[in-house]
């Protein structure tokens, strides 16, 4: 039985890890960000509003011809991050990242859902959420 | 979309272990707990409660109704090692996803959402009575919310329902059809920050699974007021009242509550047809019951009773942990950036549509 039982975690788990998609949030993703334009952003973090219901990282991206344009990055809500420890030196102002997503529908903004956004090297932001020890919870 | 599938494989596992051992010996009944007094005698439920869990609102069919303390440790690390694996580095030098999406389906329409480090759901499942419960459903007792009527489902179809209070808000896979952009009205309560997904606000209460789970209750001789994260709701429920005239409707009801004994018992009714609580009826009437079962959590009780869209009532419940974090403030309608860019680019797509018809 141990073995069968052992079996049956390790399938979850490896089924587990294998859907490691982004989510989406509390709107429609598929109506504000076209899968057809897909983006890549490398550039230097110039602003970030911590708001609600999504915080928004401004990103200015050099183009090939050396101008100079600011495209809006859509991440989740913050007060998560604030409860974790983040706080607004966290993440600088001036750092240099990375992100991959989707440009919204309307073509004429520069703005994008934050599917990955990340360091040069290739580090998260923030650290994800780190499960609270389960023992404290419900006695 | 991931969220939910951690769900579904979570509660998979469930199932096959409920296959593969037997059922844990029942434990003795604990002393029942007095919670300490407000000034006015009544029991003291006042804090901050974080309502995060990985327990489901409905467990699949025959899975027993709880886990073993070790199959819920696995589970819970399975989760753990999920979520740590999610917050590992990737290729700095990486290309843009692909064009047509990124091969996900669901909610997020294929472009995908957010990393993973916004996020904040569950990371253990919730413990009544010393069990780790499989779903907040208790009755009926294999853990389902039962069918609904053949009335209440023709309703639900000839209704065109902007899930409110009780689904997520992201149901739009794609693109819905024409009209549901016109003007922010069409759009979900949700996507307006107007109510938090989820059925986060209530009645009843449940968690969303995602993020921003806290709650906060206040409590006064006459009323008691229930602070939801998302979208910053507050309910406020009226002690030893009677019910507003029927034709005063409100979002979240017209909540009035009784103390009996330690445990604090509220009824609401009056809903609108702007909030459907899965599809229910005007007539919905919930009771929740809320028992500080520890110094440092809640038991948080519910009967659904609406017979025009269930043939009978239901209940559910789950432990609600006191915590030390703190509630900010939402201010979500301030900055909804994604309201306004859903709006844009259907009028873009339309800008688009009406030059190539030139």
């Amino acid at each position: 039985m141990r073995a069968r039982l052992s079996i049956t975690i390790a399938a979850v788990m490896a089924a587990m890890l294998a859907v490691s998609v982004p989510v989406f949030g509390h709107h429609a993703f598929g109506a504000e960000f076209d899968p057809n334009r897909p983006i890549l952003l490398k550039g230097k973090v110039v602003r970030i509003e911590w708001v609600n219901p999504h915080a928004w990282i401004h990103v200015e991206v050099t183009n090939a011809n050396g101008t100079k344009e600011v495209w809006m990055v859509e991440g989740g809500s913050p007060n998560s991050l604030f409860r974790r420890g983040v706080t607004k030196d966290s993440l600088k102002i001036g750092a240099e990242v990375v992100v991959d997503g989707y440009q919204a529908r309307d073509y004429t903004l520069k703005r994008a859902n934050g599917r990955n956004i990340t360091y040069p090297d290739g580090k998260k932001l923030f650290l994800a959420s780190s499960a609270p020890d389960a023992e404290d919870k419900g006695k | 979309m991931r969220t939910r599938l951690m769900s579904l494989i979570a509660l998979a596992a469930t199932l096959a272990l409920t296959l593969h051992i037997s059922a844990q010996a029942p434990k003795p009944a604990a002393k029942p707990y007095t919670a300490p007094r407000t000034p006015d005698g009544h029991p003291d439920l006042q804090g901050t409660y974080d309502l995060a869990t990985l327990t489901p609102v409905e467990r699949p069919a025959g899975a027993k109704a709880a886990l073993t303390n070790e199959e819920a440790a696995k589970l819970e690390r399975n989760v753990a090692a999920q979520v740590e694996a999610r917050g590992r580095d990737i290729a700095g030098e990486r290309t843009a996803p692909p064009k047509g999406g990124d091969g996900s389906t669901g909610a997020a329409g294929g472009v995908g959402g957010y990393n993973n480090f916004w996020l904040d759901p569950g990371s253990s499942y919730t413990v009544v009575n010393g069990e780790k419960r499989t779903s907040l459903v208790i009755d009926p007792p294999d853990g389902r919310v039962p069918q609904m009527t053949a009335v209440a489902r023709q309703r639900a179809l000839a209704r065109f329902v902007r899930p409110t209070s009780d689904a997520t808000e992201s149901r739009d896979v794609g693109l819905e059809p024409a009209g549901s952009y016109d003007n922010p009205e069409q759009r979900p309560l949700g996507e307006r920050c107007l109510l938090g997904f989820g059925s986060t606000s209530g009645p009843p209460v449940l968690p969303t699974y995602f993020y921003n789970n806290l709650h906060q209750i206040v409590q006064t001789k006459d009323y008691v007021m229930i602070l939801t994260e998302m979208v910053h709701d507050a309910r406020i429920i009226r002690m030893n009242s009677q019910h507003l005239p029927k034709t005063i409707r409100k979002w979240m009801g017209d909540s009035i509550g009784h103390w009996e004994g330690e445990t604090l018992v509220v009824e609401t009714t009056n809903f609108t047809d702007k909030t459907r609580f899965r599809s229910a009826s005007e007539d919905l009437r919930v009771i929740e019951r809320f028992t500080r079962v520890a110094p440092n959590a809640l038991l948080y009780r519910f009967t659904i009773d609406d017979p025009a869209t269930w043939d009978r009532p239901w209940t559910a419940e789950y432990t609600w942990p006191l915590t030390n974090d703190h509630i900010y403030e939402y201010a979500c309608h301030e900055s909804n950036y994604a309201l306004e860019n859903i709006l844009r680019g259907a009028r873009r797509r339309e800008a688009d549509a009406a030059k190539k018809e030139e």
